[in-house]
Protein backbone atom coordinates (compact mmCIF):
# COMPACT_ATOMS: atom_id res chain seq x y z
CA UNK A 1 0.00 0.00 0.00
CA UNK A 2 3.19 2.60 0.63
CA UNK A 3 4.42 1.65 -2.74
CA UNK A 4 1.31 1.72 -4.51
CA UNK A 5 -0.34 4.96 -3.49
CA UNK A 6 2.50 6.98 -4.57
CA UNK A 7 2.41 5.08 -7.86
CA UNK A 8 -1.28 5.67 -8.14
CA UNK A 9 -0.92 9.41 -7.63
CA UNK A 10 1.60 9.44 -10.31
CA UNK A 11 -0.64 7.89 -12.58
CA UNK A 12 -3.94 9.51 -11.54
CA UNK A 13 -2.19 12.44 -11.47
CA UNK A 14 -2.26 14.12 -14.86
CA UNK A 15 -5.84 13.59 -15.01
CA UNK A 16 -6.40 14.92 -11.29
CA UNK A 17 -4.69 18.26 -13.03
CA UNK A 18 -7.23 17.89 -15.99
CA UNK A 19 -10.03 19.85 -16.86
CA UNK A 20 -13.37 18.75 -18.14
CA UNK A 21 -15.84 21.25 -20.09
CA UNK A 22 -19.37 19.99 -19.82
CA UNK A 23 -21.14 21.89 -22.88
CA UNK A 24 -24.98 22.32 -23.26
CA UNK A 25 -26.29 22.60 -26.97
CA UNK A 26 -29.43 24.17 -27.51
CA UNK A 27 -31.50 25.84 -30.32
CA UNK A 28 -32.88 29.20 -30.34
CA UNK A 29 -36.32 27.94 -29.10
CA UNK A 30 -34.14 26.34 -26.00
CA UNK A 31 -34.74 22.55 -27.23
CA UNK A 32 -31.37 19.73 -26.97
CA UNK A 33 -29.46 19.81 -29.85
CA UNK A 34 -28.31 16.11 -30.40
CA UNK A 35 -25.58 14.47 -32.37
CA UNK A 36 -23.52 18.15 -32.52
CA UNK A 37 -19.99 18.17 -31.96
CA UNK A 38 -18.39 20.27 -29.01
CA UNK A 39 -14.69 20.43 -29.33
CA UNK A 40 -11.99 22.81 -27.63
CA UNK A 41 -9.07 23.99 -30.20
CA UNK A 42 -6.19 24.61 -28.20
CA UNK A 43 -4.85 28.71 -28.92
CA UNK A 44 -1.57 29.38 -30.22
CA UNK A 45 -0.31 25.29 -30.76
CA UNK A 46 -0.32 22.79 -32.97
CA UNK A 47 -1.32 19.56 -32.07
CA UNK A 48 0.29 16.41 -34.04
CA UNK A 49 -1.54 13.61 -36.12
CA UNK A 50 -3.23 11.24 -33.89
CA UNK A 51 -2.40 7.74 -34.61
CA UNK A 52 -5.74 6.48 -33.23
CA UNK A 53 -8.48 4.18 -34.97
CA UNK A 54 -12.28 4.59 -34.81
CA UNK A 55 -15.14 2.46 -36.09
CA UNK A 56 -18.24 3.63 -37.85
CA UNK A 57 -20.32 0.56 -38.01
CA UNK A 58 -23.36 -0.53 -40.28
CA UNK A 59 -26.13 -1.81 -38.19
CA UNK A 60 -29.86 -2.22 -39.99
CA UNK A 61 -29.01 -0.10 -42.97
CA UNK A 62 -27.97 2.59 -40.89
CA UNK A 63 -24.52 4.20 -39.45
CA UNK A 64 -23.75 3.66 -36.30
CA UNK A 65 -23.31 6.44 -34.86
CA UNK A 66 -24.37 8.84 -36.70
CA UNK A 67 -22.08 11.66 -35.86
CA UNK A 68 -18.15 10.40 -35.25
CA UNK A 69 -15.96 13.04 -34.15
CA UNK A 70 -12.19 12.05 -34.67
CA UNK A 71 -8.92 13.76 -34.32
CA UNK A 72 -7.25 14.54 -37.93
CA UNK A 73 -5.03 11.54 -38.57
CA UNK A 74 -7.52 8.99 -37.25
CA UNK A 75 -8.41 5.66 -39.03
CA UNK A 76 -11.90 4.47 -39.17
CA UNK A 77 -12.69 1.07 -40.12
CA UNK A 78 -16.03 0.88 -41.55
CA UNK A 79 -17.17 -2.81 -40.81
CA UNK A 80 -20.36 -4.27 -42.03
CA UNK A 81 -22.89 -5.60 -39.28
CA UNK A 82 -25.60 -6.49 -41.58
CA UNK A 83 -25.98 -9.38 -43.71
CA UNK A 84 -26.43 -7.45 -46.38
CA UNK A 85 -23.69 -5.84 -48.87
CA UNK A 86 -22.99 -2.28 -48.37
CA UNK A 87 -21.21 0.56 -50.48
CA UNK A 88 -20.05 3.25 -48.32
CA UNK A 89 -18.84 6.93 -50.31
CA UNK A 90 -18.09 9.92 -49.39
CA UNK A 91 -17.64 13.15 -51.99
CA UNK A 92 -16.86 15.61 -49.40
CA UNK A 93 -13.63 18.10 -50.12
CA UNK A 94 -12.36 16.91 -46.55
CA UNK A 95 -11.78 13.33 -47.92
CA UNK A 96 -13.34 11.42 -50.71
CA UNK A 97 -13.63 8.16 -51.10
CA UNK A 98 -15.92 4.96 -51.86
CA UNK A 99 -15.22 1.44 -50.72
CA UNK A 100 -16.34 -1.53 -52.99
CA UNK A 101 -19.39 -3.01 -52.48
CA UNK A 102 -18.92 -5.89 -49.30
CA UNK A 103 -19.85 -7.37 -46.48
CA UNK A 104 -17.62 -8.09 -42.90
CA UNK A 105 -14.91 -5.80 -42.49
CA UNK A 106 -12.81 -4.11 -45.54
CA UNK A 107 -9.24 -5.00 -44.87
CA UNK A 108 -7.91 -1.38 -44.96
CA UNK A 109 -9.50 1.62 -42.93
CA UNK A 110 -9.77 5.15 -44.06
CA UNK A 111 -7.27 8.07 -42.49
CA UNK A 112 -9.13 11.42 -41.96
CA UNK A 113 -5.82 13.17 -42.67
CA UNK A 114 -7.71 17.01 -43.05
CA UNK A 115 -9.97 18.36 -41.40
CA UNK A 116 -13.27 19.48 -41.95
CA UNK A 117 -16.84 17.24 -42.34
CA UNK A 118 -17.22 14.52 -44.19
CA UNK A 119 -20.54 13.06 -45.07
CA UNK A 120 -21.21 9.63 -45.60
CA UNK A 121 -23.71 7.62 -47.75
CA UNK A 122 -24.56 3.87 -49.39
CA UNK A 123 -24.87 3.56 -52.66
CA UNK A 124 -27.39 1.28 -52.33
CA UNK A 125 -29.36 2.45 -49.83
CA UNK A 126 -30.19 5.82 -49.93
CA UNK A 127 -31.30 6.52 -46.94
CA UNK A 128 -27.85 5.70 -45.07
CA UNK A 129 -26.18 8.66 -43.85
CA UNK A 130 -23.69 9.94 -41.21
CA UNK A 131 -21.28 12.29 -40.81
CA UNK A 132 -17.19 12.02 -39.70
CA UNK A 133 -16.37 15.08 -37.98
CA UNK A 134 -12.59 15.59 -38.38
CA UNK A 135 -11.23 18.58 -35.75
CA UNK A 136 -7.76 19.45 -34.87
CA UNK A 137 -7.84 18.34 -31.34
CA UNK A 138 -8.13 15.52 -29.52
CA UNK A 139 -10.60 16.97 -26.96
CA UNK A 140 -14.51 17.19 -28.61
CA UNK A 141 -17.53 14.98 -27.47
CA UNK A 142 -20.93 14.73 -29.02
CA UNK A 143 -24.03 15.73 -27.31
CA UNK A 144 -26.84 13.37 -26.48
CA UNK A 145 -30.59 13.38 -26.61
CA UNK A 146 -30.17 16.40 -23.75
CA UNK A 147 -28.21 18.14 -25.50
CA UNK A 148 -25.41 17.61 -23.30
CA UNK A 149 -21.69 16.51 -24.19
CA UNK A 150 -18.58 16.26 -21.66
CA UNK A 151 -15.05 17.41 -23.29
CA UNK A 152 -12.87 15.31 -20.63
CA UNK A 153 -8.84 15.52 -20.07
CA UNK A 154 -8.30 18.73 -21.14
CA UNK A 155 -5.32 20.15 -19.81
CA UNK A 156 -4.57 23.81 -18.56
CA UNK A 157 -4.22 26.57 -21.33
CA UNK A 158 -6.71 28.23 -23.29
CA UNK A 159 -8.64 27.35 -25.84
CA UNK A 160 -11.86 28.25 -28.52
CA UNK A 161 -15.23 25.76 -27.71
CA UNK A 162 -16.67 25.21 -31.14
CA UNK A 163 -19.99 23.49 -32.29
CA UNK A 164 -20.77 21.82 -35.56
CA UNK A 165 -24.45 19.73 -36.13
CA UNK A 166 -26.37 18.42 -38.65
CA UNK A 167 -27.44 20.42 -40.97
CA UNK A 168 -25.35 23.51 -39.89
CA UNK A 169 -25.84 26.55 -42.04
CA UNK A 170 -23.86 29.46 -40.41
CA UNK A 171 -21.40 27.79 -38.07
CA UNK A 172 -21.79 29.60 -34.22
CA UNK A 173 -19.26 32.21 -32.97
CA UNK A 174 -16.22 29.82 -31.52
CA UNK A 175 -16.65 30.42 -27.56
CA UNK A 176 -12.90 31.67 -25.84
CA UNK A 177 -11.84 29.35 -23.03
CA UNK A 178 -9.26 29.58 -20.21
CA UNK A 179 -9.29 26.47 -18.37
CA UNK A 180 -7.35 26.05 -15.04
CA UNK A 181 -5.78 22.36 -13.87
CA UNK A 182 -9.36 20.69 -12.89
CA UNK A 183 -11.44 23.08 -13.85
CA UNK A 184 -15.02 21.78 -14.46
CA UNK A 185 -16.79 24.24 -16.58
CA UNK A 186 -20.58 24.67 -17.16
CA UNK A 187 -21.50 26.26 -20.48
CA UNK A 188 -24.57 26.74 -22.35
CA UNK A 189 -24.23 27.59 -26.04
CA UNK A 190 -27.60 28.72 -29.02
CA UNK A 191 -27.11 27.41 -32.19
CA UNK A 192 -29.50 28.62 -35.36
CA UNK A 193 -31.31 25.60 -35.95
CA UNK B 1 -17.18 -21.31 -62.74
CA UNK B 2 -15.06 -19.25 -64.89
CA UNK B 3 -16.95 -16.06 -64.37
CA UNK B 4 -16.37 -16.67 -60.26
CA UNK B 5 -12.79 -17.06 -60.88
CA UNK B 6 -12.51 -13.98 -63.03
CA UNK B 7 -14.66 -11.93 -60.54
CA UNK B 8 -12.66 -12.60 -57.31
CA UNK B 9 -9.67 -11.44 -59.12
CA UNK B 10 -11.15 -8.32 -60.73
CA UNK B 11 -12.41 -7.22 -57.10
CA UNK B 12 -8.33 -6.51 -56.42
CA UNK B 13 -8.59 -2.99 -56.64
CA UNK B 14 -9.87 -0.16 -59.06
CA UNK B 15 -13.16 1.71 -60.21
CA UNK B 16 -13.99 -1.76 -61.75
CA UNK B 17 -15.78 -3.84 -59.43
CA UNK B 18 -17.50 -7.13 -60.22
CA UNK B 19 -20.22 -8.58 -57.25
CA UNK B 20 -23.29 -11.10 -57.65
CA UNK B 21 -23.98 -14.59 -56.52
CA UNK B 22 -24.97 -17.84 -57.99
CA UNK B 23 -27.64 -20.44 -56.67
CA UNK B 24 -28.71 -24.01 -56.97
CA UNK B 25 -32.12 -24.54 -55.65
CA UNK B 26 -34.44 -27.51 -55.60
CA UNK B 27 -38.11 -28.25 -54.64
CA UNK B 28 -40.89 -30.00 -54.35
CA UNK B 29 -41.80 -28.94 -57.71
CA UNK B 30 -45.25 -27.01 -56.52
CA UNK B 31 -47.66 -26.85 -59.94
CA UNK B 32 -49.56 -23.68 -59.07
CA UNK B 33 -49.47 -20.42 -61.00
CA UNK B 34 -48.67 -18.84 -57.35
CA UNK B 35 -46.30 -21.59 -56.07
CA UNK B 36 -44.88 -22.71 -59.35
CA UNK B 37 -41.13 -23.79 -59.51
CA UNK B 38 -39.02 -26.21 -61.00
CA UNK B 39 -37.37 -29.22 -59.19
CA UNK B 40 -34.17 -28.33 -59.66
CA UNK B 41 -32.79 -24.67 -60.56
CA UNK B 42 -29.43 -22.63 -60.95
CA UNK B 43 -29.32 -19.13 -61.60
CA UNK B 44 -26.23 -16.36 -61.81
CA UNK B 45 -26.49 -12.81 -61.26
CA UNK B 46 -23.39 -10.98 -62.26
CA UNK B 47 -23.23 -7.18 -61.18
CA UNK B 48 -20.89 -5.10 -62.79
CA UNK B 49 -19.79 -1.78 -61.30
CA UNK B 50 -17.99 1.42 -62.77
CA UNK B 51 -17.67 4.25 -60.34
CA UNK B 52 -14.50 6.60 -60.99
CA UNK B 53 -15.67 9.10 -58.66
CA UNK B 54 -18.01 9.25 -55.72
CA UNK B 55 -20.02 11.67 -57.87
CA UNK B 56 -20.39 9.32 -60.98
CA UNK B 57 -21.19 5.31 -61.05
CA UNK B 58 -22.52 3.21 -63.71
CA UNK B 59 -24.40 -0.18 -63.40
CA UNK B 60 -25.11 -3.16 -64.98
CA UNK B 61 -26.90 -6.50 -63.70
CA UNK B 62 -26.40 -9.88 -65.49
CA UNK B 63 -28.53 -12.67 -65.71
CA UNK B 64 -28.42 -16.54 -66.61
CA UNK B 65 -31.14 -18.84 -65.27
CA UNK B 66 -31.87 -23.00 -65.87
CA UNK B 67 -35.94 -21.91 -66.11
CA UNK B 68 -36.86 -19.65 -68.14
CA UNK B 69 -40.51 -19.83 -67.33
CA UNK B 70 -41.34 -20.27 -71.03
CA UNK B 71 -40.51 -16.91 -71.92
CA UNK B 72 -38.98 -15.80 -75.05
CA UNK B 73 -35.44 -14.65 -74.33
CA UNK B 74 -35.23 -16.20 -70.72
CA UNK B 75 -32.60 -17.76 -69.98
CA UNK B 76 -29.76 -15.03 -70.26
CA UNK B 77 -30.56 -10.99 -70.48
CA UNK B 78 -29.97 -7.79 -68.51
CA UNK B 79 -31.73 -7.15 -65.58
CA UNK B 80 -30.22 -3.25 -64.91
CA UNK B 81 -28.42 -0.68 -67.06
CA UNK B 82 -27.82 2.44 -65.79
CA UNK B 83 -26.16 5.66 -65.16
CA UNK B 84 -26.03 7.24 -61.92
CA UNK B 85 -25.07 11.20 -61.20
CA UNK B 86 -24.70 12.08 -57.23
CA UNK B 87 -23.89 14.42 -54.75
CA UNK B 88 -25.50 15.32 -51.16
CA UNK B 89 -28.92 15.94 -52.14
CA UNK B 90 -29.33 14.76 -55.64
CA UNK B 91 -29.16 11.62 -57.66
CA UNK B 92 -30.23 11.21 -61.24
CA UNK B 93 -29.84 7.84 -62.41
CA UNK B 94 -30.52 7.03 -66.53
CA UNK B 95 -31.34 3.59 -68.34
CA UNK B 96 -33.14 0.60 -66.70
CA UNK B 97 -33.67 0.23 -63.11
CA UNK B 98 -35.69 -1.29 -60.33
CA UNK B 99 -37.99 1.25 -59.00
CA UNK B 100 -36.97 1.87 -55.07
CA UNK B 101 -39.92 0.51 -53.51
CA UNK B 102 -39.10 -2.97 -52.13
CA UNK B 103 -39.01 -3.49 -48.51
CA UNK B 104 -37.67 -6.97 -49.01
CA UNK B 105 -35.18 -6.96 -51.68
CA UNK B 106 -32.89 -4.17 -50.08
CA UNK B 107 -29.50 -6.13 -50.98
CA UNK B 108 -27.09 -5.20 -53.77
CA UNK B 109 -28.89 -6.52 -57.82
CA UNK B 110 -32.65 -6.48 -55.92
CA UNK B 111 -31.74 -9.66 -53.54
CA UNK B 112 -34.30 -10.26 -50.90
CA UNK B 113 -32.83 -10.12 -47.52
CA UNK B 114 -35.15 -12.10 -45.92
CA UNK B 115 -37.24 -14.38 -47.94
CA UNK B 116 -35.60 -16.76 -50.50
CA UNK B 117 -38.93 -15.83 -52.80
CA UNK B 118 -40.13 -12.36 -52.93
CA UNK B 119 -43.97 -11.72 -51.82
CA UNK B 120 -46.47 -11.88 -54.71
CA UNK B 121 -46.58 -7.52 -55.13
CA UNK B 122 -42.35 -7.62 -55.26
CA UNK B 123 -42.38 -10.90 -57.47
CA UNK B 124 -44.80 -9.21 -59.90
CA UNK B 125 -43.06 -5.82 -60.03
CA UNK B 126 -39.65 -7.77 -60.90
CA UNK B 127 -41.52 -9.85 -62.88
CA UNK B 128 -42.95 -7.51 -65.14
CA UNK B 129 -42.48 -3.78 -64.40
CA UNK B 130 -38.87 -2.23 -65.35
CA UNK B 131 -38.36 1.34 -65.91
CA UNK B 132 -36.56 2.56 -68.49
CA UNK B 133 -36.26 6.37 -68.44
CA UNK B 134 -34.70 9.13 -65.91
CA UNK B 135 -35.42 8.81 -61.89
CA UNK B 136 -34.73 11.91 -59.97
CA UNK B 137 -35.00 12.14 -56.21
CA UNK B 138 -33.95 14.46 -53.88
CA UNK B 139 -33.10 13.71 -50.10
CA UNK B 140 -32.69 16.53 -46.97
CA UNK B 141 -33.42 16.09 -43.03
CA UNK B 142 -35.02 12.61 -43.45
CA UNK B 143 -37.34 13.19 -46.15
CA UNK B 144 -36.71 12.20 -49.68
CA UNK B 145 -39.02 13.14 -53.31
CA UNK B 146 -38.13 11.28 -56.06
CA UNK B 147 -40.02 11.10 -59.88
CA UNK B 148 -39.46 8.92 -62.75
CA UNK B 149 -40.28 9.23 -66.36
CA UNK B 150 -40.07 6.01 -68.57
CA UNK B 151 -40.79 4.55 -71.85
CA UNK B 152 -41.64 0.95 -72.02
CA UNK B 153 -43.31 -1.53 -69.33
CA UNK B 154 -46.80 -0.92 -71.81
CA UNK B 155 -47.86 -4.57 -71.02
CA UNK B 156 -47.49 -3.86 -67.03
CA UNK B 157 -50.60 -5.19 -65.69
CA UNK B 158 -51.25 -8.90 -67.65
CA UNK B 159 -50.02 -10.93 -65.29
CA UNK B 160 -51.51 -10.65 -62.26
CA UNK B 161 -54.95 -10.41 -64.55
CA UNK B 162 -54.34 -12.92 -67.09
CA UNK B 163 -52.18 -14.89 -66.15
CA UNK B 164 -52.63 -14.77 -62.32
CA UNK B 165 -49.84 -13.66 -58.85
CA UNK B 166 -46.98 -15.44 -58.74
CA UNK B 167 -44.58 -15.73 -55.70
CA UNK B 168 -41.26 -15.84 -57.46
CA UNK B 169 -37.97 -14.43 -57.98
CA UNK B 170 -37.92 -14.41 -62.39
CA UNK B 171 -36.81 -10.78 -62.91
CA UNK B 172 -37.48 -9.88 -66.42
CA UNK B 173 -34.48 -9.12 -68.73
CA UNK B 174 -34.64 -6.67 -71.01
CA UNK B 175 -36.05 -7.71 -74.23
CA UNK B 176 -37.61 -11.00 -72.75
CA UNK B 177 -41.48 -11.84 -73.43
CA UNK B 178 -43.37 -13.59 -70.73
CA UNK B 179 -46.78 -15.62 -71.81
CA UNK B 180 -49.56 -14.42 -69.62
CA UNK B 181 -51.95 -16.33 -71.82
CA UNK B 182 -51.73 -18.90 -74.58
CA UNK B 183 -52.32 -15.97 -77.28
CA UNK B 184 -50.47 -12.71 -75.22
CA UNK B 185 -46.57 -11.95 -73.81
CA UNK B 186 -45.76 -9.49 -71.41
CA UNK B 187 -42.54 -7.60 -71.93
CA UNK B 188 -41.08 -4.85 -70.05
CA UNK B 189 -39.31 -3.61 -73.29
CA UNK B 190 -42.55 -3.51 -74.97
CA UNK B 191 -43.03 0.71 -76.33
CA UNK B 192 -45.81 0.75 -78.37
CA UNK B 193 -48.48 3.36 -77.79
CA UNK B 194 -45.57 5.82 -77.33
CA UNK B 195 -46.35 7.52 -74.22
CA UNK B 196 -44.44 7.65 -71.68
CA UNK B 197 -44.98 6.36 -68.16
CA UNK B 198 -44.47 8.35 -64.96
CA UNK B 199 -43.80 7.68 -61.05
CA UNK B 200 -43.82 9.56 -57.79
CA UNK B 201 -42.65 8.80 -54.36
CA UNK B 202 -41.87 9.98 -51.40
CA UNK B 203 -40.56 8.91 -48.17
CA UNK B 204 -39.58 9.86 -44.51
CA UNK B 205 -36.94 8.00 -42.95
CA UNK B 206 -36.15 8.08 -39.39
CA UNK B 207 -33.77 6.46 -36.61
CA UNK B 208 -35.03 2.75 -36.85
CA UNK B 209 -38.18 3.37 -39.27
CA UNK B 210 -39.11 4.37 -43.23
CA UNK B 211 -42.29 5.34 -44.70
CA UNK B 212 -42.71 6.13 -48.53
CA UNK B 213 -45.92 6.69 -50.90
CA UNK B 214 -45.39 5.73 -54.35
CA UNK B 215 -47.48 6.15 -57.40
CA UNK B 216 -47.36 4.38 -60.51
CA UNK B 217 -48.76 5.16 -64.20
CA UNK B 218 -48.10 3.31 -67.43
CA UNK B 219 -50.24 5.54 -69.36
CA UNK B 220 -50.96 2.11 -70.90
CA UNK B 221 -53.52 2.81 -73.62
CA UNK B 222 -55.23 -1.07 -72.94
CA UNK B 223 -54.67 -1.82 -76.78
CA UNK B 224 -53.67 -5.10 -78.61
CA UNK B 225 -50.14 -4.84 -80.60
CA UNK B 226 -49.89 -8.37 -82.08
CA UNK B 227 -48.51 -11.01 -79.36
CA UNK B 228 -48.53 -8.25 -76.55
CA UNK B 229 -51.29 -6.63 -75.45
CA UNK B 230 -50.54 -3.05 -73.63
CA UNK B 231 -52.44 -2.30 -70.16
CA UNK B 232 -53.67 0.85 -68.31
CA UNK B 233 -51.98 0.39 -65.00
CA UNK B 234 -52.32 3.28 -62.43
CA UNK B 235 -50.98 1.54 -58.96
CA UNK B 236 -50.31 3.14 -55.70
CA UNK B 237 -47.73 1.32 -52.59
CA UNK B 238 -47.59 2.48 -49.57
CA UNK B 239 -44.58 0.69 -47.45
CA UNK B 240 -42.64 0.84 -44.27
CA UNK B 241 -40.07 -0.92 -42.23
CA UNK B 242 -38.78 -0.45 -38.42
CA UNK B 243 -35.77 -2.38 -36.87
CA UNK B 244 -34.61 -2.30 -34.01
CA UNK B 245 -32.08 -4.49 -32.43
CA UNK B 246 -32.53 -8.13 -34.44
CA UNK B 247 -35.82 -7.45 -35.22
CA UNK B 248 -37.12 -6.29 -38.46
CA UNK B 249 -41.08 -5.21 -39.47
CA UNK B 250 -41.48 -4.65 -43.03
CA UNK B 251 -44.87 -4.22 -44.61
CA UNK B 252 -46.19 -3.06 -48.32
CA UNK B 253 -49.52 -2.36 -49.48
CA UNK B 254 -50.47 -1.64 -53.15
CA UNK B 255 -53.72 -1.51 -55.40
CA UNK B 256 -55.14 0.35 -58.47
CA UNK B 257 -56.85 -0.29 -61.31
CA UNK B 258 -55.76 -1.89 -64.80
CA UNK B 259 -57.71 -2.08 -68.02
CA UNK B 260 -57.60 -3.21 -71.49
CA UNK B 261 -59.88 -2.44 -74.35
CA UNK B 262 -61.43 -5.28 -76.70
CA UNK B 263 -63.82 -4.49 -79.42
CA UNK B 264 -64.27 -1.03 -77.96
CA UNK B 265 -65.18 -2.25 -75.02
CA UNK B 266 -63.13 -1.21 -71.27
CA UNK B 267 -62.30 -4.31 -69.13
CA UNK B 268 -61.06 -3.18 -65.47
CA UNK B 269 -59.70 -5.02 -62.98
CA UNK B 270 -58.47 -3.50 -59.44
CA UNK B 271 -55.71 -4.87 -57.62
CA UNK B 272 -54.83 -5.72 -55.01
CA UNK B 273 -51.63 -7.21 -52.84
CA UNK B 274 -49.98 -6.32 -49.71
CA UNK B 275 -47.54 -8.26 -47.80
CA UNK B 276 -46.61 -8.30 -43.78
CA UNK B 277 -43.20 -9.90 -42.55
CA UNK B 278 -41.49 -10.18 -39.40
CA UNK B 279 -37.88 -11.11 -39.54
CA UNK B 280 -34.99 -11.96 -37.08
CA UNK B 281 -31.25 -11.87 -37.12
CA UNK B 282 -29.57 -14.64 -34.89
CA UNK B 283 -25.47 -15.00 -34.82
CA UNK B 284 -25.65 -17.63 -37.85
CA UNK B 285 -28.84 -17.17 -39.03
CA UNK B 286 -32.12 -15.19 -40.10
CA UNK B 287 -35.80 -16.95 -39.66
CA UNK B 288 -38.63 -14.52 -41.43
CA UNK B 289 -42.06 -15.47 -41.46
CA UNK B 290 -44.20 -13.53 -44.38
CA UNK B 291 -48.06 -13.29 -44.46
CA UNK B 292 -49.05 -12.26 -48.34
CA UNK B 293 -52.72 -11.34 -49.70
CA UNK B 294 -53.58 -10.46 -53.34
CA UNK B 295 -56.41 -10.34 -55.36
CA UNK B 296 -57.02 -9.82 -59.09
CA UNK B 297 -59.67 -11.31 -60.56
CA UNK B 298 -59.68 -14.20 -57.50
CA UNK B 299 -58.63 -13.42 -53.99
CA UNK B 300 -55.68 -15.35 -52.60
CA UNK B 301 -53.27 -15.66 -49.45
CA UNK B 302 -50.35 -17.87 -48.62
CA UNK B 303 -47.73 -17.92 -45.76
CA UNK B 304 -44.23 -18.20 -45.90
CA UNK B 305 -41.26 -19.12 -43.27
CA UNK B 306 -37.64 -18.72 -43.96
CA UNK B 307 -34.63 -19.84 -42.54
CA UNK B 308 -31.41 -18.53 -44.13
CA UNK B 309 -27.97 -20.16 -42.69
CA UNK B 310 -25.52 -16.76 -42.49
CA UNK B 311 -22.51 -18.15 -41.70
CA UNK B 312 -18.87 -15.86 -42.08
CA UNK B 313 -17.61 -16.28 -45.70
CA UNK B 314 -19.39 -17.00 -49.04
CA UNK B 315 -22.22 -19.65 -48.82
CA UNK B 316 -25.57 -18.71 -47.80
CA UNK B 317 -27.94 -22.48 -47.65
CA UNK B 318 -31.83 -21.56 -47.59
CA UNK B 319 -34.89 -22.96 -46.48
CA UNK B 320 -38.21 -22.06 -46.84
CA UNK B 321 -41.80 -23.33 -46.76
CA UNK B 322 -44.67 -21.36 -48.44
CA UNK B 323 -48.23 -22.23 -48.36
CA UNK B 324 -51.53 -21.10 -49.99
CA UNK B 325 -54.69 -21.93 -50.88
CA UNK B 326 -54.16 -25.59 -49.08
CA UNK B 327 -51.00 -26.04 -51.86
CA UNK B 328 -47.46 -26.04 -50.10
CA UNK B 329 -44.32 -25.40 -51.73
CA UNK B 330 -40.61 -26.40 -50.06
CA UNK B 331 -37.73 -24.69 -51.60
CA UNK B 332 -33.72 -25.72 -50.62
CA UNK B 333 -31.30 -23.34 -51.87
CA UNK B 334 -27.84 -22.75 -51.57
CA UNK B 335 -26.22 -19.38 -52.52
CA UNK B 336 -22.68 -18.20 -53.22
CA UNK B 337 -21.76 -14.14 -53.19
CA UNK B 338 -18.70 -13.58 -54.75
CA UNK B 339 -17.35 -9.70 -54.07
Amino acid sequence: MTRTLPLLLLLLGPLARAATVNVTVRDARGGAVNDAVVYAVPEGRELPLAKKSAIMDQKNRMFVPHVLPVQTGTSVRFPNSDDIRHQVYSFSSAKQFQIPLYKGTPANPVVFDRAGVVSLGCSIHDRMTAYVVVVDTPYFATTDRKGRGAISSVGAGKYSLRVWYPDMTTEPAPVPLTLAASDNQELVVTVRK
Amino acid sequence: MLVLAFASHANAGGALQWSGFALLRASNGADTTTLREKELSAQLHVGVDWSPSPFFAAHVHLLARSDDANARRGHFGIVEAYLEARNKYVRLRGGAFFLQTSRENVDALWEPAYTITPSALNSWLGEEFRPIGIDASFTHRGLTAGGTIYRGNDTFGGIPVERGWSMRDHWITLGEWIPVDPDYYTSASAENDHRAGWSARGAWTGANALVQLTHIDNRGDGLPYGRLFNWGTRFDIVSGEYSQGDWTLAAESGWGPSFLIVEGVKYTTDLRASYALVSRRFPRFRATLRADDFKARTHERALTFAFLWTPPGHLRPGFEVTTSDGEQRVIVELRYSFH
